[in-house]
């Protein structure tokens, strides 16, 4: 039965998303734009926890970093599609250079210290000059292929969710395949790993810089559709949302990221509305979302581990037999 | 040399605190041996069997395989040049099938990286249904074909280890380390296991096994070597070995 539902579900999903902007109002296609980009950075999030056991909490980094680099080259007069594709080139690359000595620490040692990578570079890209300062980097040009050019916010919507399907196809394909069975080896057990000859920090050093890839085109695409990037867009807060949407969408799963990303994004949003009422304090907003973040994510934990998808698609062989 | 020797271990020493755990070790497995290590409780296997593997680092002494100096690499190139080990924990990975689990064991004699993989290349696919035919062979031979396409964690103890046997065997190794197999399997497990090993010996597989269970060395070895306080105090035929008085009283005199 699952070999014709899949299809059919995939080609209601695309459907979806291609029929969405055209739907929208501005205000909600820059939700549709902004959720696709953090589903984006999420299913690399997602590829590096849920398969290859790592945490970063500094995948915003990427995305800076991506932003940065693409916005630089632009605003040097490179063409917008080379500024696009060098962003996650550019990620992946600051990924290798620094995840060289970080991957030599574990769990939570490397989550601090991937967190602590985000405010280094936060803070130099807020004193440095060729950044812009805390003021970042404005009028980026709009991105354009020849004589097309992105002016709309639609052209973005569709630029981001084809980005995302890229993504996803290429985390399927890496999944499913050699290296991905490697990946998912060793987030079981490093030991039993390596003695498969599979080298264990390489692997692990790829699947960041892939993470970060991902993460890195997210940065190109939002730098192009706001137009300017600035410190301020790349907060701590936006690192811990993804892997709050990570969790939450399931860890490991394909789907998982579109899905924790949809859904952590409609909740903050219903809870901006609510905080924005006359007569809520001008903080409410921030400190809502911050306090949805752990709540979301203690009750997931707590009542579905696995996330949102596997507990809504849970098939028959994945049950424990008795 | 003598004889072609599969796996060559000469003085090797390793302490913790001060205390040897392996001290001055020498034995040598010939090429389409069995040869299993065996000695009581805190003896030094399993550390002898972490060295050999390279999951510990010796600190004297040289490991030589097939004429490789192999005591300085790292576990995965160890793997690489064909040693394929059976852990004592069940080590199945968790999140896939059990013939995923079994490619695995494929992982150092295949190519197809990241690039190739995304991209779906024609010889990636290719690689990828060679490498799935010859999991479902290993995974015949241990008598797991029917499970091919479960969840890899579901499976019962005693059948764990039958998936490490064939994941294992997918690496094609020139040498295979089993680590403790019988213990933990109830009875017709472990006559099960010990008829598959013997299957393996006929087909000319060298095999090293660290095992507590005499019964279950003797039956299976061509030759035993015994570790008491992490020292060699016997090596050779089963028979003799069991003979041997200093044996008798470090490790049979003492077994329960």
């Amino acid at each position: 039965m699952t070999r014709f539902v899949r299809p059919a579900a995939l080609l209601l999903v695309a459907a979806v998303t291609l029929v969405l902007p055209a739907t929208l109002d501005d205000s909600a296609l820059a939700v549709y734009i902004l959720l696709g980009l953090a589903a984006i950075v999420t299913a690399g999030v997602s590829l590096l926890m849920g398969y290859a056991g790592q945490v970063s909490l500094g995948q915003g980094a990427f995305y800076a970093i991506g932003a940065y680099t693409a916005a630089l080259l632009s605003l040097g007069g490179v063409p917008p599609l080379v500024g696009l594709l060098a962003a996650p080139v550019a990620a992946a690359v600051f990924a290798l250079v620094i995840g060289t000595p970080l991957l030599r620490l574990r769990g939570h040692h490397l989550a601090f210290a991937t967190l602590a990578m985000q405010l280094i570079l936060l803070s130099l890209a807020g004193q440095l000059e060729f950044t812009g300062g805390d003021i970042g980097l404005q009028a980026i040009p709009q991105f354009s292929l020849g004589s097309f050019e992105a002016s709309g916010a639609a052209a973005y919507a569709y630029m981001t969710w084809a980005g995302l399907a890229v993504v996803m196809l290429i985390t399927h394909n890496v999944i499913s395949s050699r290296p991905g069975r490697a990946l998912r080896a060793l987030a079981t057990s490093e030991t039993a790993a390596a003695s498969s000859g599979i080298p264990v920090g390489r692997y692990k050093l790829v699947v960041f810089a892939l993470s970060a890839t991902f993460a890195g085109l997210a940065g190109g695409i939002y730098c192009f559709y706001t137009g300017y990037v600035a410190p301020g867009s790349f907060p701590v807060l936006i690192s811990i949302q993804y892997i709050v949407m990570a969790v939450v969408g399931g860890l490991g799963t394909i789907w998982g990221a579109v899905v924790g990303a949809t859904a952590i994004t409609l909740l903050v949003q219903g809870l901006d509305r609510l905080a924005s009422l006359p007569g809520m304090p001008t903080y409410a907003p921030s400190v809502l979302s911050y306090a949805v973040y752990a709540l979301v994510l203690i009750v997931v934990v707590l009542f579905m581990p696995r996330g949102l998808v596997p507990a809504l698609s849970r098939r028959p062989d994945r049950r424990p037999r008795r | 040399m003598p004889e072609e020797s599969a796996l060559s271990v000469s003085g090797v020493s390793r302490s913790f605190g001060g205390v040897y755990a392996v001290r001055d070790v020498s034995l040598s497995v010939a090429d389409g041996e069995v040869c299993a290590v065996i000695g009581p409780n805190g003896a030094g296997k399993s550390t002898l069997f972490n060295l050999i593997t390279g999951h510990l680092a010796a600190e004297h002494g040289q490991i030589t395989f097939h004429g490789h100096r192999v005591d300085r690499l790292a576990p995965h190139r160890r793997a690489r040049l064909g040693m394929s080990i059976v852990f004592q924990a069940a080590r199945v990975f968790g999140g896939m099938t059990v013939r995923e689990n079994v490619m695995v064991g494929s992982h150092g004699r295949t190519r197809a990286g990241f690039v190739s993989a995304a991209l779906r290349l024609p010889r990636h696919r290719r690689d990828e249904r060679e490498i799935a035919a010859e999991a479902d062979v290993a995974l015949e031979r241990v008598g797991l074909a029917e499970w091919a396409d479960r969840p890899a964690d579901r499976l019962p103890i005693g059948q764990q280890r039958a998936l490490q046997l064939a994941r294992a065997l997918c690496a094609r190794p020139r040498l295979l380390l089993l680590d403790e197999p019988a213990s933990g399997l109830r009875g017709e497990e472990r006559e099960r296991l010990a008829s598959l090993v013997e299957e393996l010996r006929a087909g000319g597989l060298t095999i090293l096994l660290i095992e507590h269970d005499v019964a279950f060395v003797t039956r299976l070895a061509d030759r035993i070597v015994v570790l008491d306080l992490g020292q060699v105090i016997a090596d050779g035929p089963p028979a003799e070995v069991r003979a041997d008085p200093l044996v008798l009283a470090a490790y049979l005199g003492q077994a329960s």
